[in-house]
This record gives C-alpha cells, structure tokens and sequence, in this order.
C-alpha cells in the first residue's frame, strides 16, 4: 500500500530532500513520498521498540519469579526515572542543535539503550546494578527522542509531514507490538533461559541501531548557522504557534487518564484477568500501527489541527465506553480499538504540527520542549487521576477527566489555529 | 556510479556490524550455558511421596539447580539436606506445606505467561487449580493446614509505568476456593477504620489456629504490620516499618525484614509482647518471607554469589545469639521445614 522508492532509498544524499518553505509546492517528483531517512529511522524506531518491549514485558516475571526478588522498590523510584528522562530529553534536543549533529545525539541515545541488554544480564539479582541499568535505559530514550523527530521533519517537506510521522510511528508501534509476543514465545520455547532473552534483545537493538549509524544521514539546513542557547532555546515560546500547540497539547494531556487506568478500569467492570494486560497493550499498539499512516495522510489533506482534534475525541469515546454498560466484550473491542485510534490520530500528528513553526537550527529544542510539556502533564494527569480514585472513585475520576476532556475539546476547536500551516 | 557504490559500502559495513555483535551475543549465551553445565549434574532420585523422610522430618524447597529439576519440588531430609536431595515432578516457583496440605505457586508459559496456585497433597498430586491475577510472590499454608495465602505482583508491564502492586488473597486449602482479597478485610487504625486505594497488602503469615494471622500493609508510603482475623475479616494495624513477617510456631516473635536503603533489606526479630525489634546475626541482604525451622532458627533464600541471576541458596541462622549464618542446602529458594512425618501425612 505505501510505496518504497527503491532508488531514492539507495540513493546519498538526494534522500535529505530540501525542506520546503511552507505552502510552497514539493518538487514534483518527490510528491507524497516518504524521504528513505525517515524509512530508515522508522526501521530503527521498529527494531528498538521490539528490543525494548521484549524485556520490559518480561522484567516482572524475570525480577519476580526468576531472580525472587520484590519489584515494590522498584515503584519507589520511578519517579525518579521519569525525572531522569525529562532531562534527558531536553538536553538531547538542546545537544542535537547546538552541536549540529541530530543523527550523532540520536545515535548515542539508541546506543545507550542497546547496551543496557547485555548490562541487564550481568547485572544479576544486584539491586543497584539493575534500578541503574534501567535509569540509563530510559535516559537513553529521553535522549534520543527529539533528535529524530527533528531529523523526520528537516528530511520531509512541510506539506508531508504528517505522511512522514504517521509512516514513523506506525513502524515505532508494530516494534511495541511484536516485542512481547516474541519475548512469550522464547520463554515459552525455552522457559527460565532469559539470557536468551536479553541477548536476542540486545541483537536487535543492534541491528536497529546499525540502521541509523549506517544508513541516515543528517538534514542539509537551509537555515544558515546560528548560535545555539539555552535562551534561544526557550525563546522558542515567544513563536506565537509554536506556544500554542505546547497550551494546547499540555491541556489536552492533563485530561489523558493512562493506558494502565484505563484498562485496570476495563478489567474491575468485567473481571478480566490482569494476567492478560500484555495483550491489552499489543492490542493498542496494533491499532495505532495500522491507522497511524492513514490519519497522518488525512492530517496533511484535510487539516492536521482537525486530524488532531479528532483524535482526542476518540479519547472521549473511550472513557464514555467505560461509563456505559456495554457488553464487557464489546466494551473491550471498542475501548482498544479507540484507544489505538487517539494514538495514531495525535503522536506523529502534534510533532508535524509543531515542526514547521520551529527554526531549523533549533528544531530539536523545540520538539524536545514540546514532548516534555505534554509528558508532565501526563504524568500530572496521572498523579490526579489516582487522587481522584482514591478520594470519590473510579467511575467518579473518569467522569472528571470526561468533563476536563470535552472542555478542552470544545476550546480546542473554538482556538483553531490561523496559521494556516497548523490547519 | 559512486551512489551504489556507497550504498554497497554501507550495506557491508551494516553487515559486519551486525555480524560482530551477533557473535557478540552468541557468545554469551555460549559462555554461560557452559559455566552452567559444568556444575554437578548427578539427578536426584525421584520421590513420589514424602515417605523418603524419617521421623525427624526435612525440607521441602523449589529447585534453582541448573539442571532439569529447576523450578521443581525437591526434598530433604534434615540429617543430609545435600546428599539426600530428592526431586519431584511438580513445577513450583514458590512452595508452602503444612498438615498434608501444599500450595504451589508457578507460571504457566504460552503464548502470554499465565500464572496459578496449585492445591498438592502428600503425594505430590495437584487436588486443585487457582488461576493468578499476576506473578507469585509469596505463599503461606496455616499450620492446621485448612488455609493458604497467595501475593502476587501485578504489573501495568508498558514502556512507561514501572510501579507494581500487589494482590494478596485466602484459599480455603479443602476446596481451592478463594476466601477472601485481603483488601476486602476492614482495616483498622488506632481504634478508627482505615481505608485507601493504594493499599498494598503482602506476605502472610498464619498463627496455630489458622484464624489469626499477620501481614504487611503499604499506603501512602508507609509500611505496617497487620494483625488480623479470617473470620472476622478484618486487621488491626499494630506497628510500622515491617515487611513479610514470619511467625514462630510458638506464637510468640516475628522475623521480618527491615529496609534498610531503597534495595537492602536486614532480618530483625520482633517481640510481639514488647514490640520491640532486634536485628539477627545475617549482615547480608535478605529479600525473603522467611521459614521458621523451629522456635530457634530460621532459613530463608539468598542469592548465590557465582551466578550472575537465578542461582539462589538456602542459609539458615539463629534467632538469638549471635551464631553466623550457614548454609543449609544449595541450589534452593522457598525453604519449607517439615517438622514431623506426622504433619507429613494425608489428612
């Protein structure tokens, strides 16, 4: 269905095709293609999502069962991991432009992540070894994450760039996808061989990122050098669209109630067994990987702001399916179904919203600003989201987080952006 | 042509890369299995019941030795818990026995892993089966053998959410049904009800009766012990800063383990007159429920220090006096001390 243009894949430097200015027309050759760099980072997006999931949805048994330890601990500092990562992100984004380099910063954030596989493994059942080979892992991820996005969007004309992140995240999820079911499948062929495990994991973290060393290349910028600042860097929040898009995403993301609620939710209305939640989470992720290439095409043909909108109405479904009694088959059916839809309608779409606003030189900071705004605010929605339950209930804390969603909603639509490259 | 030239160039530089690492990762796992294979391999007789044991009874364990036995039953018998290692063929991570009745905690692997209790009699046959909500963590049987307790870990297992928690529930040993979710219990704190969502109950330990009983609860940060009763259903805060208690058969202390920094755990005794605690003489980290042997000594699991993951042995220690530990039996976790043939035997 999505053609790869084997010449251009195989081609240099042509693959950074120039970004155009905005509105101006595509050279027309090259017209609704996807550039091979974001091919390429979408495939090392793919092979690090299968790595990464393989473990993460064996780490409970791997940590409980093999090494008997109690992962309460591990709660403890989570905290401290998502701080970790923010930072990490930030400074990933602010590094990738300040030294020029996004592939390079990108390069090390995979790397980071790679390497920590084969850390677990040797790490044993040593506390400490294991909660930092972790830390570095999602440091890694922190790192990595705007320096790509911004390689993405300096590789794809403006008019594309929903094309080009839907084609990105859609790989990104089939990796979230596969990860566990090859992960079951070898502890099912070979129970208690975990290192099989990691070291089949770290391979294809490897192989991911060889993908990005050896194949992508950084953008050509228009933009003639800059210096780059922390000042600048935040000065970024005086770009008027660009500062909306982060209101807008925070708002939106305080009223996101996470993927664990939601389906611990799923699982106390119908008494699903919470053994089965990897399903749940492969289920989701083989939804956004199927829709997340049709809605970013709808988000460049028929308005990226709307796609967007879109999307979290979608997110509305899902919690108004969750307050009505609906079948419990049904109501999971719809639930996974919505739920991968409000990914694929919102992740690559927000990024190729705020791409085009930013300055080329300080596209990483940007995009690295924006992604850490909207994951506070998650993660504060979260934080909420378990008060509420705890004070007034589930049902309760869901029909808060409607009422916060539908405001926001009805805001989002009366604040459509007038620059016409958010539309 | 120099772009598929380059573009060649490329591919076999990606080639070789991916190549140095695969064997990289091949290796390894090479190396390990064979430092695995190289341990003592005799099996261990079979034993179809727990007749193997004389009249001063032995320990029941779940099997780390990296051999086929891994993740069985094994049983010993307390004079040569070594040489007289027996291995059974009922696959259990976690395993408790008291007055003929066995719980079996263990995963099922598929295409998901699912997880169960098993309900076992003397001779080692499965009487029921209890499907898990998430991974064993901790099994108990009362000493009158009529209930069990189970906790396991309940994971969100995404990319994002690292935060677990856990599920304790009560097994009715005769029938394999579940009494009750502890967090159905009323829980009561200083002489007023005590209710969160973020209560976290786990390891439980029974007294005599089987009715009463003794456990952890987490909220809000803080770490309890409860005392509660199963026909009540309800429990009483009585002291904070006390994980997976462990009764002794005479009722009368708790070893428990104390945190001691974010990962490290200390065993301390509890006296449950005074409440006031006293730490064992194990300076090692012990993340166990530990298994009275007596009214004197305890075993419980450590991590063995040659293996790097999944190797664990049995140490045991005294309660009072300051005796160093020792080892008790090597390549085992879950001890289960088997007082008497008398307890041993199908009620």
């Amino acid at each position: 269905m999505y053609t790869i243009d084997w010449a251009r894949l195989f081609s240099r430097t042509s693959v950074n095709a120039p970004r155009s200015k905005v509105g101006a027309p595509a050279a027309s050759t090259s017209r609704h293609r996807v550039a091979a760099t974001v091919w390429y980072l979408g495939l090392t997006s793919f092979f690090t999502d299968v790595s990464s999931e393989m473990v993460s949805s064996i780490l409970p048994i791997y940590l409980v069962s093999y090494l008997h330890l109690t992962p309460i601990a591990y709660g403890a500092i989570d905290g401290l991991y998502q701080g970790f990562a923010a930072i990490a992100r930030l400074g990933g984004g602010y590094f990738a432009d300040r030294w020029r380099s996004h592939k390079a910063v990108a390069s090390i954030g995979y790397g980071l992540s790679a390497v920590c596989r084969l850390a677990l493994l040797s790490a044993g059942s040593t506390w400490s070894l294991l909660a930092g080979t972790i830390a570095v892992d999602r440091t890694g991820k922190g790192i990595r994450t705007a320096p790509r996005d911004a390689l993405i969007s300096l590789s794809t004309p403006s008019q594309d760039l929903g094309y080009a992140f839907g084609v990105h995240r859609s790989l990104d999820a089939a990796g979230a996808m596969l990860g566990p079911l090859v992960a079951f499948m070898i502890i099912w062929r070979l129970p208690g061989n975990f290192d099989v495990l990691f070291a089949a994991s770290f391979f294809v973290a490897v192989v991911g990122l060889g993908i990005i060393l050896f194949f992508v290349e950084d953008a050509k910028r228009e933009v003639a050098d800059q210096p780059v600042s922390i000042t600048s860097a935040f000065g970024l929040l005086r770009i008027a669209a660009f500062r909306h898009l982060c209101i807008a995403g925070g708002f939106l993301s305080l009223a996101t109630v996470s993927d664990s609620f939601l389906f611990l939710t799923l699982q106390q209305q119908t008494g699903f067994s919470a053994a089965y939640f990897p399903l749940l989470y492969v289920a989701v992720a083989g939804v956004n990987s199927a829709l997340a290439v049709p809605f970013g095409r709808m988000a460049d043909r028929r308005g990226r702001w709307r796609t967007f909108v879109t999307g979290h109405v979608m997110l509305l479904l899902v919690y108004t399916t969750l307050l009505t009694p609906a079948p419990g088959a049904v109501r999971f059916g719809l639930a996974l179904l919505l739920l991968g839809g409000y990914y694929a309608a919102t992740d690559g779409v927000l990024t190729a919203m705020a791409a085009p606003t930013l300055p080329g030189n300080l596209c990483g900071s940007g995009l690295a600003l924006l992604a850490t705004i909207t994951n506070a605010a998650r993660l504060l929605a979260s934080m909420l989201f378990g008060a509420l339950w705890q004070w007034v209930g589930l049902m309760q804390a869901t029909v808060v987080f409607s009422a916060v969603l539908t405001v926001g909603l009805v805001g989002a639509t009366l604040a459509r952006p007038r620059a016409r490259i958010l539309r | 042509m120099s772009h598929s030239r380059g573009a060649i160039s490329r591919g076999l530089l990606f080639a070789t890369f991916c190549g140095v690492f695969l064997a990289l990762a091949v290796g390894t796992v090479l190396v390990r299995h064979r430092s695995v294979k190289s341990s003592p391999g005799t099996e261990p007789p079979l034993a179809e019941n727990l007749s193997i044991l004389d009249s001063r009874g032995g320990l029941l364990f779940s099997s780390a030795a990296f051999d086929v036995t891994n993740g069985t039953i094994g049983v010993s018998p307390w004079d040569a818990p070594e040489e007289g290692r027996h291995r059974t063929e009922l696959r259990c991570e976690r395993v408790h026995f008291a007055a003929g009745a066995g719980l079996c905690l263990t995963a099922n692997r598929g295409a998901i892993t699912t997880f169960s209790a098993r309900v076992f009699d003397p001779e080692f046959r499965v009487r029921y089966t209890v499907p898990l909500k998430g991974v064993p963590s901790r099994a108990r049987v009362s000493p009158d053998g009529r209930r069990g307790a189970v906790t396991v870990f309940v994971s969100g297992d995404s990319y994002n959410s690292t935060t677990f928690s856990t599920r304790t529930t009560l097994l009715d040993m005769s029938t394999g049904g579940q009494i009750a979710d502890l967090e159905e219990f009323a829980i009561i704190r200083e002489e007023k009800p005590f209710k969160a969502v973020d209560f976290n109950f786990w390891g439980v330990t029974f007294a005599q009766d089987g009715n009463r009983f003794f456990a952890t609860l987490r909220t809000g940060g803080s770490i309890y012990l409860i005392e509660g009763n199963v026909d009540a259903r309800s429990a009483r805060i009585l002291r904070d800063g006390i994980e997976c208690p462990s009764l002794s058969p005479n009722n009368r202390r708790i070893v428990f383990k104390k945190r001691v920094s974010p990962s490290q755990w200390r065993l301390h005794v509890l006296d449950l007159d005074t409440l006031r605690d006293e730490p064992l003489a194990e300076p090692r980290s012990v993340d166990d429920q530990v298994e009275w042997l007596d009214d004197r000594s305890i075993a419980y699991m450590i991590p063995s220090r040659e293996s790097s993951g999944g190797g664990s042995d049995v140490w045991m220690v005294d309660v009072a006096g300051g005796e160093p530990p020792r080892l008790l039996l090597r390549r085992a976790s879950s001890p289960v001390a088997l007082k008497s043939r008398g307890e041993t035997r199908t009620r």
